[in-house]
């Protein structure tokens, strides 16, 4: 074992002596399940009402398309 | 993922209006290159950019902050936005002299804002809501 091997094994230990290995890694719960019922969590229904809303929104922006830029001014 | 729900809340707020910004800026941009749109047209773009989405992340701040859910809907809640939005947008273009953005089409346009704003808060933003586990 020469000087340089010396040194890196010296640098070895300090290091695993100042880092003591992690006895616990691995999640305690399976996160997967939550994320599936996060994503199927059921939006709100798109109904009638919501339907005659868009429509009124499109209706007015195409009869007065002048109140376009002001829309966009406000998004 | 229980920690920052304020800071979760707000980046949930920020998300579609900085997505929608990109549209926002090229049709700023083709206007003023086409020359399409009034002069000093560009000087506006400071409001949808800088304004507009942080008042949305703090809206949704406000809004799981109070513990509105179940009181108020996050779209009731999302279309008082343009009370203040609308109001402020007039007030930055009079300071800016822009003459294309009047008291008479901000009212005009306020009922259709709320209209719009209680679509995209009852959806996307309740949709980002839920992804970062706020309950809206």
């Amino acid at each position: 074992m020469n000087d340089d091997d010396r040194e890196l094994d010296l640098i070895r230990k300090q290091l695993r002596s100042a880092l003591p290995p992690l006895s616990d890694s691995e999640l305690k719960v399976d996160l997967w399940p939550r994320m599936l019922r996060r994503l199927e969590d059921s939006p709100a229904p798109f109904g009638w009402f919501e339907s005659i809303l868009v429509g009124l929104v499109a209706l007015t922006l195409a009869v007065f398309p002048e109140l376009l830029p002001a829309m966009l001014y406000h998004l | 993922m229980k920690d920052h729900p304020y800071l979760r809340a707000y980046m949930a707020g920020v998300l579609l209006p900085s997505w929608f910004l990109l549209l926002v800026l090229a049709a700023f941009l083709f206007s003023h290159f086409a020359q399409l749109g009034p002069a000093r047209l560009e000087s506006a773009i400071v409001f949808p950019m800088a304004i507009v989405p942080n008042l949305w992340g703090l809206w949704n701040v406000l809004y799981i902050s109070l513990r509105l859910r179940g009181r108020i809907s996050i779209g009731a809640f999302g279309s008082l936005l343009p009370l203040i939005l609308v109001p402020a947008g007039v007030a930055l273009a009079s300071a800016l002299d822009l003459h294309f953005y009047t008291v008479r089409q901000a009212a005009a346009i306020l009922p259709i804002a709320m209209i719009v704003y209680y679509l995209v808060w009852k959806y996307p933003v309740a949709f980002f809501n839920r992804i970062v586990e706020l309950r809206s």
